[in-house]
C-alpha cells in the first residue's frame, strides 16, 4: 500500500507551514494563462511540494556540474548547463538562455555576477 | 536553518526586486516569483554542507520555478476537464459501483452514464470540476497515489487519505488522460 504521508511530507506536519507560500504559487498559476480560471485549494499544496522537489532536483544537477568544474560555488552557468543537459528541463532552456542573454547584453544596474565572483575568492 | 546561514538573503523577495525583469515589467516581481529566501533554503538542503550558492544561481532557479509552475499549469489546463473527469469517473465508478458498462466508454457519451451510475458519482463529478487537471499531472510527477484523494476530498484541505485498493486503478485512469487528449 502506498501512502502519501510516508515520503511526500504533504500529509504530515507540513500541513501547516509550507516551505513555499501557497498564495504566491496560486498567483503564478493564475498569471500563467488566461485559461486558468479556478484553482482548487489542493493545487497549490501539491505545487509547493512539486516545486520543492523540482528545486532539489535542479540544484543537485547543477551541483554536479559545479563539482565537475572543481568548484564549490553554484553559479548561474552551472544551472544553465544542468538545464541544457537534462531532457526534462527542456522547457527551461528559454529561461536560461534569455537569462544568459540578459547578463551578456549588459544590464545597466547589474553586471555579470560570474565576473564579480571568481572562484578563487570563494575558495 | 536558512536564515542563519551566511549566504541566505534574509530579506525575502525584495532582494531580487525589480532590477532585472526579462519579461513584462508591469507585473510586480512578487507576483511572478517565489520568495528567494525559501528557494535558497530548499537549494541548500540539496547541497552538501560545504556547498555555496551564488546569488545569480538562486535568481535563475527562482525564475525556473516560476516557469515550472506556469508551464505545468498552462500545459495541462488545456486538457478538457469533461474528458478527463469522464475517464476518471468511468474508471472510478466501475470500481465503486461495479458498473462495468460505463467504464469502457470514456468518450462523451459514456460520461453521463458514468456520472449517473454510482451513488456518489454525481458528488464526485462535481468535486472533480473544482480540481484543476494540472494537479493530477503534478500528482504523477510526485509519484503520488493520492490522486484519488484529490478528487474525492477535493474540498477538504490537507487530509491526504488513502483509498484502499483503488489507487492503481485510479492512477491508470489518470494516466490515460493526457494521451487521450493529445
Amino acid at each position: 500500500m502506498r501512502q502519501a504521508g510516508t515520503y511526500s511530507g504533504i500529509s504530515g506536519r507540513n500541513n501547516g507551514p509550507h516551505s513555499l507560500p501557497l498564495a504566491r504559487i496560486k498567483r503564478i498559476m493564475k498569471g500563467s494563462s488566461d485559461e486558468v480560471k479556478m484553482i482548487s485549494g489542493d493545487a497549490p499544496i501539491v505545487f509547493s511540494k512539486a516545486c520543492e522537489l523540482f528545486i532539489e532536483e535542479i540544484t543537485k544537477r547543477s551541483w554536479a556540474v559545479t563539482v565537475q568544474g572543481k568548484r564549490r560555488t553554484l553559479h548561474k552557468e552551472d544551472v544553465a548547463s544542468a538545464v541544457v543537459a537534462t531532457d526534462v528541463f527542456d522547457f527551461l532552456v528559454n529561461v536560461v538562455d534569455s537569462d544568459h542573454h540578459r547578463s551578456s547584453s549588459g544590464n545597466s544596474d547589474k553586471s555579470d555576477p560570474a565576473v564579480i565572483l571568481p572562484e578563487t575568492r570563494v575558495l | 536553518m536558512a536564515d542563519g546561514a551566511p549566504a541566505s538573503p534574509g530579506g525575502g523577495s525584495h532582494e531580487s526586486g525589480g532590477d532585472q525583469s526579462p519579461r513584462s515589467s508591469n507585473v510586480r516581481e512578487q507576483d511572478r516569483f517565489l520568495p528567494i529566501a525559501n528557494i535558497s533554503r530548499i537549494m541548500k538542503k540539496a547541497l552538501p554542507s560545504n556547498g555555496k550558492i551564488a546569488k545569480d544561481a538562486k535568481e535563475t532557479v527562482q525564475e525556473c520555478v516560476s516557469e515550472f509552475i506556469s508551464f505545468v499549469t498552462s500545459e495541462y489546463a488545456n486538457i478538457r476537464i469533461p474528458v478527463c473527469v469522464c475517464m476518471y469517473i468511468s474508471g472510478y465508478v466501475e470500481m465503486e459501483g461495479d458498473t462495468k458498462g460505463s467504464a469502457k466508454g470514456g468518450e462523451g457519451s459514456g460520461r453521463k452514464d458514468a456520472v449517473q451510475s454510482g451513488p456518489n458519482a454525481q458528488l464526485e463529478f462535481m468535486s472533480c470540476l473544482t480540481v484543476p487537471t494540472n494537479s493530477l499531472i503534478v500528482m504523477q510527477l510526485l509519484h503520488q497515489s493520492s490522486f484519488s484523494q484529490g478528487i474525492n476530498y477535493g474540498n477538504s484541505q490537507g487530509k491526504w487519505r488513502k483509498l484502499d485498493g483503488k489507487m492503481d486503478e485510479a492512477n491508470n485512469a489518470v494516466a490515460v488522460v493526457p494521451v487521450a487528449e493529445r
